[in-house]
């Protein structure tokens, strides 16, 4: 990971100064917002394939499983390898995420008994992994990136401050040995636990440890005050790099396979049959789904995190129909809610409305005393301003939204009423009854309709020039005459048949 | 007319299952105390008896949850109940009875939420379900976020209804919730036939006059009021887990839904008490989870063990029959062989017939040799007296069936499952037998 | 212009079991079945034929009210379905339901008498003789405790046909009873039916087959989305309105078909 973000860090140097950078970096919004827009991008271009595969809650599953990879995965590195504990290690990324695939191809086995229906073994499974997941963290672990708050929101706000430091100028690390200057001492007593004595008592025997010797990369000799000269440093935080990377990777995945993808989305047979192997592409998927959700873990943890594959997709799909145009549309809405979603956080919607006001008016209507300041989880509202943006797409969305399909709706049932009247008038008006089959007055009856609905159409047939009264019954024009025909013959092609009425 | 006065042996199996389960549950407290000399404290108590009553109502509910192919709805509808907890938490306080309507109301708006997404758009049930989901539990977590930076509302304990917490019960929060529960599983007994009905035909029982919308709704509230009374145990991530596995694991054991339910009942009580307890006795394991880990031991119990269905007997029994088969096919052979060749005795070569029959010869000769049918004659087999006769048997027996299908109808014998692997004298009636058998050809019969 | 080859003088005729008048139906505002008129007289045997998305189960559904009616009336011996419930026998696909449900054949045969029983009764001893009967008259007496997973499709079949004779009415309405079954089951259906017209009921089936109309049917709808004929079927199936029914398509199929037709 180091040399990619030096190499990152250099490029970025011939565009801005090192102290933009470091302050650009170290704003908790800019951060927080850059990661969450990056987790955004990739799920999202996962998710819009999930979604089209009908496998949606699939990324729930395997967020859930995932939980139980990294918490093994954890418990390894610290109580087995003794190594730091750090859930954005890529060892542990890539580890865990293979439980995640290794746990999607259990519950497959698990259906294909035949005893349990999909539906019951997915609500089965996924809720069993994560409860021994749960159980071990509260159990086992001690360590403040993997408690039980942490599963549920991650820590985008801290996203900032968890860096690796970078040196460019006037690089010096420091080697403190217990000859150096600076080096600290403290008197220990070597065998008073032996003895079972207080360092007070006359046979305990002392000896000098050295508190301070180590070594110092740059930044730390720096903040230690080891150095004369400041270094020339950067701070950049882990999960940004680990979430470029999953995003590049994805992004390559997309748009290499993307024939491949659309095809044995589309048609998962077909793709076979020419040779393209939508098994194997299945699985890819899978795992570059549990890599993100591995990777974005930190950040929003392990419940919220399947909203970045989820929501934005189906809000893109309430806007288009072609697949390209999905894939783009969607990360722009997941990364709008990410960022977006860090003011909301903050109390601000779209820097229109403020929540403090909200709450305000609610204190004065119920006589309440809740505070009004507003400061909540990120990630949360992260989640909550793509769900906004997903309600307001499904508003207006010119194609599928609510408003365009109730007016929609509303002219065809128009169109629809016209017509059945006009065929029923077709069929009866050279016919012995039609006395009683198209009296005016009795009309309605027959269609079961109120007697205002029938009285508005026949308005309106009336106006368009399609049907008569005569002597108390209705009658076809014979521009209605040819209406009925040219209805009757889109009608009856839509259903694949020759025209009967000729 | 057929009165069926006696208990059929699936049957017994079954209640004496439930039986054995209630009374463990019974004297689980006396006999523990007894045996292992644990003392149980008040508390404890309350706890168990709170987690075993939530466990017998989402059992009960559950069971039609899994039945209606409803199992994700209830992960979604527990999600949804968080921001309705911390909203009843804002207006009304802690307030047990508050918070549980709070989370009822919250539930119920996902549902419509969800249905409205599947009627107005095109989007399918899985990402529905995923949007409210995600959607409403961001909402929670946010009100919670926001309702811990109150002074003193850290104490209320509201981060319970995440994971659950089972040593937070007291005991109004059990009577509470057992008077909720009586009503509704007295509502469940009343209208039985009616949600019978619906949940396996729904068509029918429209054509029949029954207003299914009203007794979908009604059954979908009854499952909410299920999912919302047992999030103080469970918890909004887990809940659904709790709902659907005791209905899941009862399924295995019976074919009666009257069966299935009470077992469903049964089940649920058992690991939500001994979840209950054992995350009150270490206060380090949360509730939920615990639920959840007994729950799924009980579904993993049933799918291999449970007679018929599990998958234990399965496998034995594909064993059993790969190893028949095996055993009558390799006669078959032998016995075409030696009659193309003129004489029920002749030998066929063992390549001959190891090459008719690749797979499964090794075993079949091997039977057939144990059970003095065949022996070796040469580089072949030959049949026995008694190879000849089973041959001839199921020769006959394979005719008769083909008889009963020919002429099963004009001959108007009795409506039989056909299956060839049985004799068939052992499942017709001897005069119909006889009526076949007048059918054969002179040289098939014996 | 649909024949309306029933329309005769009315006093001889015997009176008209099911009655539809201007029945529309759509799905999503796209006619599914357009302004049918059709009145079946009491005691025929009735098959209704057309290609697939003719609006077969849409017109048989719509006169059950289990979907709305764009426009259009329903009647049986006069009633609207509300009032005439206890009359009406139905049959659904048969892949309608779940068939690993965890329930009996007897139980199933039982749910027939549930409409009857009412909101909260229990059905009792007299609802099992009555369920029993109907299992005989089927032949899965044998096969009244068996988990109804454990049934042939034919079986199934006859387990749906047992649950509306239960229902005891006097007219049925049976939706593809013959959809994937067995040469001998269908021959045991068409015999219950048959048995059921010789009672006086009044019997309707959506069918498919048209190489077995003329034989078991003696009155005929012919549907593609409008009636296009209705009536005795030595009247209606005719080469004409076969074409005019499916098209040019069956045109190769007629020489058979309507010598059979003839002789039935």
């Amino acid at each position: 990971m180091m040399p990619l973000e030096r190499w990152l860090i250099e490029l970025l140097l011939n565009i801005v100064t090192r102290d933009e950078l470091n302050a650009f970096l170290r704003s908790p919004q800019n951060s927080a917002a850059l990661v969450g827009g990056l987790i955004a991008v990739s799920g999202a271009l996962l998710g819009a394939f999930l979604l089209l595969r009908g496998l949606s809650l699939t990324s729930d599953a395997i967020s859930h499983t995932v939980l139980l990879g990294i918490v093994i995965a954890f418990l390894l590195m610290t109580e087995v390898f003794r190594l730091p504990g750090d859930t954005s290690s890529p060892w542990l990324i890539l580890g865990a995420s293979l439980a995640g695939v290794a746990t999607v191809l259990l519950t497959e086995m698990l259906y294909r008994s035949g005893l349990v229906r999909q539906d019951a073994a997915l609500g089965l499974a996924f809720p069993l992994l994560f409860a021994i997941a749960v159980i071990l963290v509260s159990r086992y672990v001690e360590d403040a990136h993997l408690d039980e708050d942490a599963v549920l929101v991650g820590e985008i706000g801290l996203a900032w401050a968890n860096t690796n430091s970078h040196c460019f100028s006037n690089c010096e690390s420091v080697t403190i040995s217990p000859d150096h200057d600076a080096a600290k001492f403290a008197r220990r007593c070597s065998n008073c636990r032996e003895l079972g004595i207080s360092p007070r008592d006359e046979r305990a025997r002392f000896t000098e440890i050295c508190s301070n010797c180590r070594e110092y990369t740059p930044a730390q000799a720096w903040s230690a005050g080891l150095l004369e000269r400041e270094p020339a440093l950067v701070f950049f935080p882990k999960s940004i790099t680990v979430m470029l990377v999953l995003t590049l990777l994805t992004l390559v995945f997309v748009l290499a396979f993307y024939k491949e993808l659309k095809l044995s989305t589309f048609d998962a047979g077909l793709a076979q049959a020419l040779g393209l192997r939508p098994g194997a592409l299945h699985y890819v998927l899978m795992i570059l789904v549990s890599l993100v959700a591995v990777g974005a873990f930190d950040a929003v943890g392990s419940i919220l995190v399947i909203a970045f594959f989820i929501i934005p997709p189906a809000a893109a799909y309430l806007l288009t129909d072609r697949l390209s145009l999905m894939l783009l549309l969607s990360p722009f809405i997941g990364a709008a809610g990410a960022i977006f979603g860090y003011d909301l956080a903050r109390g601000q919607l779209f820097g229109l409305i403020a929540i403090a006001d909200g709450i305000a008016a609610l204190n004065r209507l119920f006589d309440l005393a809740l505070p009004e300041k507003w400061d909540s989880s990120i990630s949360a509202s992260m989640v909550l301003m793509m769900f906004i943006l997903f309600l307001l797409t499904w508003l207006l969305s010119p194609r599928y939204g609510l408003l365009s399909t109730v007016i929609r709706r509303a002219k065809r049932r128009r169109v629809f009423e016209n017509q059945v009247v006009l065929a029923h008038i077709h069929n009866h008006q050279h016919t012995a009854t039609h006395e009683i089959e198209l009296n005016v007055a009795g009309l309605h009856e027959h269609f079961r309709w109120s007697k205002q609905k029938m009285s508005r159409v026949l308005t309106r047939l009336r106006a368009l020039g399609y049907v008569r009264i005569l002597a108390g019954n209705a009658v076809l024009t014979e521009r209605g005459d040819r209406q009925v025909h040219a209805f009757r013959k889109t009608m009856l092609e839509a259903h694949n048949m020759p025209d009967l009425s000729g | 007319m057929v009165a069926r006065l006696t208990l059929s042996a699936a049957d017994k199996r079954v209640w004496s299952i439930i039986g054995g389960i209630v009374l463990l549950g019974a004297l689980f407290i006396p006999l523990s105390q007894l045996l292992f000399d644990m003392r149980f404290t008040y508390t404890v108590r309350v706890v168990a008896l709170g987690g075993a009553v939530l466990g017998l109502l989402s059992g009960v509910l559950g069971s039609f949850a899994v039945l209606r192919q409803e199992s994700l709805l209830g992960d979604a509808l527990s999600h949804a109940a968080l921001p309705g907890v911390a909203i009843a938490f804002l207006l009304a306080g802690r307030e047990l009875s508050w918070l549980l309507i709070g989370a009822g109301i919250a539930s119920w708006l996902g549902l419509r939420f969800l249905s409205a997404i599947l009627h107005t758009t095109r989007l399918k049930q899985h990402t529905a379900m995923g949007i409210v989901l995600v959607a409403w539990f961001a909402a929670g977590i946010a009100l919670l976020t926001y309702i811990q930076s109150i002074p003193d509302a850290s104490q209320a304990g509201l981060d319970h209804f995440i994971f659950g917490q089972a040593a937070a019960i007291i005991e109004s929060d059990v009577t509470l919730v057992s008077a909720v529960g009586i009503f509704v599983l007295l509502t469940v007994a009343l209208l039985w036939k009616e949600f019978k009905l619906v949940a396996f035909d729904p068509e029918f029982a429209g054509a029949n006059g029954y207003r299914i919308g009203l007794i979908n709704a009604l059954l979908s509230t009854l499952i909410v009021v299920a999912v919302v009374l047992g999030l103080q145990l469970a918890g909004v991530i887990l809940m659904a887990g709790m709902l659907i596995a005791p209905g899941i694991a009862a399924r295995q054991w019976t074919q009666s839904l009257d069966q299935m339910v009470i077992l469903a009942a049964v089940f649920g009580a058992f690991a939500g008490a001994v979840g209950a307890v054992v995350s009150a006795l270490d206060s380090d394991i949360p509730t939920g989870p615990m639920i959840i880990v007994v729950s799924f031991l009980l579904v993993l119990f049933s799918i291999t063990l449970a007679p018929g269905r599990g998958l234990l007997w399965s496998r034995l029994r594909q064993r059993a029959n790969r190893r028949r088969f095996a055993a009558i096919n390799t006669l078959r052979d032998l016995y075409r062989y030696a009659l193309s060749h003129g004489a029920e005795d002749y030998p066929a070569p063992d390549d001959f017939i190891r090459g008719v029959r690749a797979s499964s010869i090794e075993s079949g000769l091997r039977q057939l040799r144990a059970a003095g049918h065949i022996m070796e004659a040469g580089a072949g087999w030959r049949l026995t007296e008694s190879g000849i006769a089973q041959a001839r048997r199921d020769r006959r027996n394979q005719s008769l069936w083909d008889l009963y299908r020919l002429h099963g109808d004009e001959l108007s014998l009795p409506a039989i499952q056909e299956d060839r692997q049985l004799d068939i004298a052992a499942v017709l009636p001897a005069a119909a037998l006889e009526l076949l058998e007048s059918k054969l050809k002179p040289n098939e019969s014996l | 212009m649909p024949d309306q080859a029933d329309r005769s003088d009315p006093q001889e005729s015997p009176p008209i079991a099911l009655s539809v008048d201007d029945l529309t139906v759509a799905y999503q505002e796209k006619p599914a079945i357009w302004d049918i008129d059709l009145d079946v007289p009491e005691g025929v045997l009735m098959g209704i034929v057309g290609p697939n998305g003719a609006g077969k189960s849409t017109l048989i559904k719509a006169a059950l009210n289990l979907i709305p009616r764009a426009a259009g009336t329903v009647m049986f011996y006069g009633a609207p379905y509300e009032q005439a419930r206890s009359l009406v026998g139905y049959v659904p696909q048969r892949g309608s339901v779940d068939w690993d449900f965890p329930t009996t054949v007897l139980d199933v045969v039982t749910m027939g008498l549930y409409g009857k029983l009412g909101w909260f009764r229990r059905p009792g001893k007299r609802e099992r003789e009555l369920a029993l009967h109907a299992l005989e008259q089927v032949g899965l007496v044998d096969f009244l405790d068996r988990q109804i997973s454990q049934l042939s499709g034919g079986q199934q079949q006859r387990t749906f046909l047992a649950r509306a004779l239960v229902q005891d009415a006097q007219i049925y309405f049976m939706d593809e009873p013959f959809a994937a079954v067995d040469a001998v089951t269908e021959n045991a259906i068409v015999y219950i039916l048959q048995a059921l017209n010789k009672r006086g009921k009044t019997v309707l089936v959506v069918h498919h087959d048209l190489q077995t109309v003329a034989h078991y049917f003696d009155w005929l709808t012919l549907l593609n989305v409008e009636v296009i004929a209705a009536g005795p079927t030595a009247a209606v199936f005719t080469a004409e309105n076969l074409r005019r029914t499916y098209g040019g398509r069956v045109t190769n199929l007629n020489g058979g078909l309507l010598a059979g037709a003839a002789g039935g």
